[in-house]
């Protein structure tokens, strides 16, 4: 088992201002799957093509172990790539296609034949060695792309967004397919994504890239219920804060004050955030309740969502369970309970 | 009942109208090829008929009007006629597979040592469409000044101290084995198969070559197992399409080649500027079955080339 | 390494495309260019001037300009409407259509004009200029089809249905948008259909009997005749229009890839 370790990585394109990578750092534990969650154009994938040595660090190190990789080349570092397509060659059947690696690597018929075989069996589609590409489904290539990426034993496996063009049904029993195999294969892998849900269902631990850092590191548990910054937070689809002077067990906000699972610090300035889902929507006066303004309600079938303006500010309400059904512009109380508020650093 | 009356009119006036569309549909379709398919129906069709009746010996302006098949017994059988014709076919098959297999070879060199390159330099393509467009005529004629024995290359070779007089070159055009010929074909060809291996390789995903080398190929390995086996239908279709080409074209073996042996297009023009009119029949009997040959090996071609592209 | 391997093959490729157009050039703008001179001691442009303002020069270049010019409109009139059909059009028997057209343009043109040679001379079109503008449609046509109708199968209509929703007349969709969009293809079809009737020779010979002079014919005459500088001046002279179409339409050609496609030029 390997473990990964990216050193301070840079990395600039003459095509754009802003590096792709601004001295990321991350430790893969072995056989761990660490998702790298971030979005669009945030520099996921050259993260990956840097490890697989497609593409060179401008500064930095990547290192299997104590092993730099930098002046190994990419056909020698036992890094397998899957891409969001399964690029499997159309000019060979399923069996050669998976078989590749190992005739690379001289492996003999028989070989490559019970390989083969074994790795149909752990992708769950024995038996189409025959088949040829074009005949195979979006997530069954996909399957067969992994058979091949897996039968050379990689040291690591790095995954490019490998399901999110497939549908939903499909990408969700490959997710937990992968997620099998590479627990019982105990194989170190990198997976990048910008699905949050795909994130979160996958990894060991969720690191957020964005502006070409680690914004936040964590089990995906931890990472979506109490991400440790604001902007962390509002990737993990929080928009409710409140900022001001945390008394005790009080937070001093322009609202009012709201009370907080404090554990009696000093004193001082601080932002607290909540997650859409934690707070309430009430007709009547409660504790901890800020009064607001209803301004819009949008029913989505597993839950309904309220805007509720409390002063100039607009705060979300995810309710999974039907509550009073006030009209707009009905004055209403939305309550933060204060085990579910939480500091974010700014 | 009423409803289901209503439906059902509903239903006859939508397939009434579906019908009418399709109708319309058909008509469209037919009139905008009618004018092309049209034309050439006409032209080529009449070339065809009247080709194939004269090679049967329908000469109505000497008066023959009923129709045999000497003339393709005498290229085919015995005599002096078919002794030409055999000599020309060998000679034919022989230019046809050597330009095609050199170019082939060439082509399929180029574009593993350079085509990572060539794809993206519009330089490179730029060459490639210039020498494509080079009408066959001008080449030939370019070629035949370059090699003949007082020719351009004589006199570097002279320059050098390599030979001393022009006898001393060797006969490269208008040469007994169709060596200018083949050269010919293989300049000209070579840039041709080279575009057409590009354009497959630029329809391929880049990734390709990406998955192979994170899978551990080396660059050779590469090469071998994935650009090739990606180009080979193409190639050979290509190939072919460039033999069945060579195979009936008239102006290089003019230009560049000699009375004895002639290419097939060659004796087959001369049976047919025969005065004795008589001859035409045997020229136009040589035509169709080269012809035939190269509709034969073109077809294939392009049915390699459209299982390749599926 | 690498890089000098490619530099070397750059060179070789460059030398070998231009060594022809030096050749002409030597013999072209030179007099007394014997065997073993490497480089002519005389050079001179009188023979490439008297070539240029020879009458028949000058009157076989009028014809071809001519001929190419009827050959590449028509054939753009006559395919235009099949090959948007073939291009957009979803129908049965369309490979059969492919077909029709694809084998004229294998069938070696001794067999066609050998074939057509007889019904044109019936018809009082052998020796005339229709007769060979007609005779050149038959490699012309198809492949100005051929080529629309790539074009085509990479046009997406919702730009014209667009037009329409917006309250464009039919005319108007095709002049503002269809044509526009579809400019490059039509430019590289139309000047390649000119380039590969400009090239004929056989066809026209057989078609023409030597009463229609048009450059290649001379051309061909001229080289029968052995004189390798008025070969040089008239090659020279022939070559130019190929050169500057492809000069012009460099960065269509660059971009698309209809050319290298359709493989009619050979």
């Amino acid at each position: 088992m390997t473990r990964i370790v990216l050193d301070r990585l840079h990395k600039a394109f003459a095509t754009q201002a802003a590096p792709v990578l601004a001295g990321l750092s991350l430790d893969v534990h072995p056989g761990e799957l660490v998702a790298l969650l971030g979005p669009s154009g945030s520099g996921k994938s050259t993260v990956l093509k840097i490890i697989a040595g497609i593409e060179q660090p401008d500064s930095g190190d990547v290192r299997f172990g104590a092993q730099s990789l930098l002046h190994v080349p990419p056909h020698q570092r036992g890094a397998v790539l899957m891409f969001q397509k399964a690029y499997l060659f159309p000019f060979l059947n399923v069996a050669d296609n998976i078989g590749f690696g190992l005739k690379l690597r001289g492996a003999s018929k028989q070989q490559m034949r019970s390989e083969v075989g074994r790795m149909l069996e752990l992708v769950e589609m024995p038996g189409i060695e025959r088949k040829f590409p074009g005949q195979l489904s979006g997530g069954q290539q996909q399957r067969v792309a992994l058979a091949r990426a897996l039968v050379v034993e990689p040291h690591v496996l790095l995954l490019d967004e490998p399901l999110s063009s497939l549908d939903t049904a499909i990408r969700h029993t490959l997710q937990e397919t992968i997620r099998r195999i590479q627990r019982e294969l105990g194989i170190t892998t990198l997976l990048v994504t910008h699905d949050l849900q795909e994130a979160i269902a996958m990894s060991d631990r969720t690191a957020l890239l964005l502006d070409g850092m680690i914004e936040a590191i964590d089990r995906p548990e931890t990472l979506f219920q109490r991400p440790p910054t604001q902007t962390a937070a509002r990737f993990m689809g929080i928009s409710t804060f409140v900022t001001g002077r945390v008394e005790g067990a009080q937070l001093l906000a322009p609202w009012g004050a709201l009370q907080v699972a404090g554990d009696g610090e000093p004193s001082h300035a601080a932002t607290f955030a909540i997650r859409p889902e934690h707070l309430r929507l009430l007709d009547a006066s409660a504790p901890n309740a800020v009064p607001g303004a209803l301004q819009d309600v949008a029913y989505n079938g597993e839950f309904t969502l309220y805007h509720v303006a409390i002063g100039a500010d607009d705060v979300r309400i995810k309710a999974y369970q039907t509550v009073p059904q006030p009209p707009v512009g009905a004055l209403v109380y939305v309550q933060f309970p204060p085990e579910h508020l939480f500091e974010v650093l700014v | 009942m009423a409803k289901e009356g209503i439906a059902g009119q509903i239903r006859s006036g939508a397939t009434a109208a579906a019908t009418h569309q399709r109708w319309w549909q058909r008509l469209v379709i037919a009139l905008t090829l009618a004018p092309a398919l049209g034309l050439i129906a006409v032209l080529f069709g009449t070339s065809v008929v009247y080709g194939v009746a004269q090679s049967l010996g329908y000469l109505p302006f000497l008066g023959q009007r009923t129709l045999t098949l000497s003339a393709y017994r005498n290229i085919l059988g015995g005599g002096n006629v078919a002794h030409d014709f055999w000599i020309s076919f060998g000679f034919s098959l022989w230019v046809c597979s050597a330009a095609t297999l050199l170019a082939g070879a060439g082509a399929l060199l180029v574009v593993m040592l350079f085509g990572d390159r060539l794809g993206g330099a519009t330089r490179g393509l730029m060459i490639l469409n210039i020498n494509l467009s080079f009408p066959h005529l001008v080449w030939a004629i370019g070629l035949s000044l370059l090699l003949v024995q007082s020719g351009l290359l004589a006199r570097v070779a002279t320059a050098l101290h390599l030979i001393g007089m022009p006898a001393d070159f060797p006969v490269l055009v208008r040469d007994r084995y169709g060596i200018g010929i083949i050269l010919d074909y293989i300049t000209k060809e070579t840039p041709f198969l080279v575009l057409i291996l590009l354009s497959i390789l630029r329809s391929q995903p880049h990734a390709f070559g990406v998955v192979a080398q994170n899978l551990g190929a080396t660059r050779w390995q590469r090469l071998r197992y994935v650009t090739l086996p990606l180009v080979l239908p193409g190639l050979s279709a290509g190939a072919l399409l460039v033999f069945a080409y060579v195979f009936g074209a008239y102006e290089v073996p003019a230009v560049l080649g000699v009375q004895f042996p002639r290419m097939l297009s060659v004796l087959a023009l001369e049976f047919f500027a025969n005065p004795d009119l008589h001859s035409r029949a045997e020229g136009m009997a040589i035509s169709v079955i080269m012809a035939l040959v190269v509709l034969v090996v073109a077809l294939l071609g392009r049915i390699l080339s459209n299982r390749s592209a599926s | 390494m690498r890089r000098f391997v490619w530099n070397i093959f750059l060179v070789l490729a460059g030398l070998l495309l231009f060594a022809p157009v030096v050749i002409f050039g030597l013999y072209g703008f030179s007099t007394r260019y014997f065997y073993p001179q490497l480089i002519p001691s005389y050079w001179s442009a009188t023979a490439f001037l008297r070539q240029l303002t020879d009458v028949r020069t000058r009157q076989a270049l009028i014809l071809s300009l001519e001929i190419g010019t009827v050959v590449s409109c028509l054939s753009l009139l006559v395919g235009y409407p099949a090959a948007r059909t073939l291009g957009m059009r979803p129908f049965r028997g369309k490979s059969v259509v492919y077909m029709l057209l694809f084998v004229p343009t294998v069938v070696p043109p001794v067999a066609t004009g050998i074939g057509l040679n007889i019904l044109f001379l019936r018809t009082g079109l052998a020796g005339t200029v229709l007769g060979v503008a007609l005779v050149h449609l038959i490699p012309v046509l198809p492949y100005v089809v051929f080529t629309l109708s790539s074009v085509f199968a990479r046009y997406d209509p919702h730009y014209e249905y667009q037009a329409l929703v917006l309250g464009a007349s039919r005319v108007q969709v095709f002049w503002t948008v269809t044509l526009p969009l579809i400019f490059p293809g039509i430019v590289v079809a139309t000047l390649f259909a000119f380039l590969i009737s400009w090239s004929q020779y056989l066809l026209t010979f057989l078609i023409g009997g030597g009463q229609v002079l048009t450059l290649p014919i001379l051309l061909f005459s001229t080289v029968a005749g052995g004189n390798p500088q008025a070969t040089a001046v008239l090659s020279l002279i022939f070559v130019t229009p190929v050169v500057v179409i492809l000069i012009a339409t460099s960065r269509y050609l660059a971009t698309d890839r209809v050319h290298g496609e359709s493989g009619i030029t050979l």
